[in-house]
């Protein structure tokens, strides 16, 4: 039994709902306030990211403002709702230890009934930068669609009606997945989400492409009319059709969302219920791997291999690129994206072979913070490397699992591009090209590992960094690019002068000249890397603990 | 301080009695002189001189924030100190990492492990990393899982570990290449009694064949039990370092001592509580 079963008159004072609304609301103040103070560059995080928002929402609004009267003004705003409602729904499976005052499992032990929680909570979920961007877009919507007094009445209804919503489906989501959250394979799965959008925004990129040539808004207009009648966009519809006059249609999609509210939090309340009556799943013990999967005993491809060091690391390394979500979803972003952007620019015809460098770029970037990647368990590498000799077996290993993936990969990417686009001459040179990259990427790669490492927070999917190291990922990474882009220029200069002085029959040296190169300059980087590494091993290991 | 070490010999009444008298030729596990560490403004280890003999099962022992876990860090070369010399095995820990961290063993708190892992590729990536050849290094994996009951578990990966799984797992890894000294930090942290107590084992039969423990804790009758050294800390500086009996001294119990030592007498409520168990 819990205190959600308690009788209501106990000599505890229950807490009453409307008692319990500033409660929350100041809790969730203090709270915000309290996070900022840890540290500065939280506060610089959350300032920056408020100022970016409410630039964005006042563009947004002021963009709105001029579309009144627009005839795709209603077809807009629908969609552009329809998006920020979507972006709700899906927030709380990336964010999922966002909101710590939404947390029910931390009031589980407070004497609360679950219908003033439900709105204490909902009020508590109104503020933040979300709800404020949310509210902007209501109201600037509101104001380009409303005309006449029927329109803005329900208008009025509508922009606190639709940012309810938002916010209940976010937390009734968020609740109902908070079982599956708190498991270690639901927090995986949660971790893998994230590369769904990266590769999905490619694709939408693409996409928002191909509609900017055939013909525009009015090209959504059909799907528009079906968003008009979804909540919560069906809020904002209500006030383009009572604008048109008629206000029947309003009537039924106004209705539409108000019952829509009503659903969500009645599924919110149910789940929520649950959750606090119900024994945690967190401590649910995970499913029994199969029984047939090979043991330490080397299997495979890695029997081929040597006994030491470099065996071991290797199979270690890409052991984690299969089972570790961090990793994995690197892994995958940079394999999706590294044949998207050339394969997707040569089926529209306007690419160049010369695009499937950009997977060679993308897969050298997996050399990047290599401890990092290892989280504090970095600790175990620290203890058993105690020469320059063991930092540059370690490093030269991780680079060679890297490889294994990366060189036929790219060999495959550089092959389709050239296929797709019928360009056959150019291929050796692109291939050579991409060697030398990809040398140059592992070996600014390995010096940035040891001289610039930092902490991969394990949870969530887009927090790369722990606040405070921002910084120290750019000039890794960034700094690492354009270095990697000068150290592979001897390459690129051949290249050049090979097209500018017309030796166009001579591109296929790039290849022998590029993998040499590659091979040379990617030894050279782990080379001035061991020592280096060797040193820094207190500092790297303090630098990835912070996660 | 460091004179106590060398009447310890003399002095050991109390505990392991198969624990091999430290001569004078060996040189102690650790010693460590005017070690420092300030994290900003936070002094955690305030110049501590320690020296620690070999072939003894020694606790380090000191409240919450005492500095015992950054001591060890240091003293296993997983930190850099402020200041402050630190020698394992005759060895210098920063000057001759090569002689020390073949001979130590860690069981660090707070650190991951490779969690992606299973326990038994946990084992063999560990002590083939060591040097190990690869069937020894399976070969002892085998075995140190049988006998901490792991044997059960050694496909599971070790994140779905329990927190008992992990340290007994961990110290796996901490001796699978047989070292002469082994840091073991809070070991019994989280660990269910039936745990404890295979761990326990597995470190006596270990120091009786004369190799050195070192190992932090808070908890003062595990320690009284376990260890015939024991070092006292608390704020950053050693307050007692001997054997069991030396820092017990007069006090019916290390605890009573402790308290003692670390200036944390029984405070008396008062009137400050008065309502707590009063009329409801």
């Amino acid at each position: 039994m819990t205190v959600l079963d308690a009788p209501a008159d106990t000599a505890v004072p229950a807490v009453r709902g409307q008692r319990l609304v500033p409660v929350l609301v100041g809790l969730k103040l203090t709270l915000l306030r309290n996070g900022l103070r840890l540290s500065s560059g939280r506060r610089a995080a959350y300032v920056a990211s408020l100022v970016v928002t409410l630039l964005l929402a006042a563009v947004q609004a002021i963009g709105l403002v001029a579309l009144r009267g627009h005839p795709q003004a209603g077809t807009l705003v629908v969609l552009l709702t329809a998006v920020v409602a979507v972006g709700w729904a899906v927030m709380p499976l990336f964010f999922p230890s966002g909101d710590e005052t939404l947390d029910p499992s931390r009031l589980v032990m407070l004497p609360l009934r679950p219908r003033p929680l439900i709105g204490a909570l909902l009020a508590a979920s109104l503020i933040g930068i979300g709800p404020l961007f949310t509210l902007t877009l209501a109201l600037g919507s509101v104001i380009a669609l409303a005309h006449g007094a029927a329109a803005v009445a329900f208008g009025v209804i509508a922009v606190p009606l639709t940012l309810l919503v938002c916010v209940a489906l976010a937390r009734s989501v968020a609740t109902a997945n908070i079982r599956l959250l708190t498991s270690r394979r639901g927090r995986d799965l949660a971790v893998l989400s994230g590369l769904v959008i990266a590769v999905g925004i490619q694709f939408v990129n693409f996409g928002v492409q191909r509609l900017g040539r055939a013909g525009g808004m009015s090209s959504l207009e059909p799907v528009a009319d079906v968003v008009r009648w979804l909540p919560p966009a069906s809020a904002l519809g209500a006030v383009g059709s009572a604008s048109e006059g008629s206000y029947g249609a309003a009537l039924g999609q106004l209705l539409l969302s108000v019952l829509a509210l009503g659903g969500l939090v009645w599924l919110w309340e149910r789940s929520l219920v649950k959750l606090m009556t119900a024994p945690d799943g967190s401590t649910v013990a995970a499913a029994e791997p199969s029984a047939g999967r090979p043991g330490a005993d080397r299997s495979g491809l890695f029997s081929l291999l040597p006994e030491g060091r470099t065996a071991t690391v290797m199979q270690r390394s890409l052991r984690y690129v299969v089972r570790d979500p961090k990793t994995k979803a690197a892994w995958v972003t940079a394999l999706a994206v590294g044949l998207i952007v050339p394969v997707l620019n040569a089926v529209q015809g306007s690419g160049s072979v010369y695009f499937a460098c950009f997977a060679a770029g993308m897969l050298g970037m997996q050399m990047y913070n290599q401890f990092g990647q290892d989280t504090s368990a970095f600790w175990m590498v620290a203890l058993s490397v105690s020469s320059t000799r063991d930092a540059y077996v370690e490093l030269r290993a991780r680079a060679l699992a890297l490889l294994l993936i990366t060189l036929p990969y790219t060999v495959l990417v550089t092959v389709v591009t050239a296929a797709l686009l019928g360009d056959w001459a150019a291929l050796p040179g692109v291939m050579g090209l991409s060697f030398a990259l990809l040398g140059a990427m592992l070996a600014t790669g390995a010096v940035a590992s040891a001289l610039f490492p930092y902490s991969i927070p394990q949870d969530g999917a887009f927090k790369n960094v722990v606040p405070g190291q921002a910084g120290l990922a750019w000039i890794s990474i960034l700094g690492g690019m354009v270095a990697a882009a000068v150290l592979s220029g001897p390459v690129i200069g051949l290249a050049v002068w090979l097209h500018v002085a017309d030796h166009q029959n001579l591109l296929w040296l790039l290849l022998p000249v590029g993998a040499v190169y590659g091979t040379f300059i990617g030894w050279l980087g782990v080379r001035l890397a061991a020592p280096r590494t060797a040193d820094r091993l207190p500092e790297i290991l303090a630098a990835v603990s912070k996660g | 301080m460091a004179d106590q070490a060398d009447s310890a010999g003399a002095t050991d009444t109390a505990g392991v009695a198969q624990a091999p008298p430290p001569t004078q030729a060996l040189p102690p596990a650790v010693r460590v002189e005017g070690l420092w560490k300030r994290f900003g403004e936070q002094v955690a280890v305030a110049g501590i001189d320690l020296e620690l003999p070999a072939g003894r099962f020694i606790g380090l022992v000191g409240p919450n924030g005492a500095g015992k876990t950054t001591t060890l860090s240091m003293v296993t070369g997983l930190l850099r100190p402020d200041m402050g010399r630190i020698e394992v095995a005759g060895h210098d820990v920063w000057r001759d990492p090569v002689e020390v961290k073949s001979r130590i063993g860690v069981l660090p708190e707070g650190l991951r492990l490779f969690e992606r892992l299973s326990g038994r590729e946990l084992l063999g990536y560990t002590g083939r990393l060591r040097g190990l050849p690869g069937a020894e290094a399976d070969r002892r994996a085998t075995q140190l899982l049988d006998v901490l009951d792991l044997a059960g578990a050694q496909h599971k990966l070790v994140v779905d570990y329990s927190t008992g799984m992990r340290k007994k797992i961990g110290l796996a890894s901490a001796l699978l290449h047989n070292p002469e000294v082994l840091f073991l930090d809070e070991p019994f942290e989280g660990v269910d009694p039936v745990s404890a107590q295979t761990i326990r084992g597995v470190l006596e039969r270990y120091t009786r064949s004369g190799a050195t423990v070192v190992f932090s804790s808070h908890v003062m009758e595990l320690v009284e039990s376990l260890c015939d050294w024991v070092a006292v800390m608390a704020a950053g500086r050693i307050r007692a370092q001997g054997t069991l009996a030396e820092v017990r001294g007069e006090a019916a119990s290390l605890q009573d001592a402790f308290l003692e030592l670390v200036g944390a007498g029984v405070r008396d409520t008062g009137e400050s509580l008065d309502w707590l168990g009063g009329a409801r």
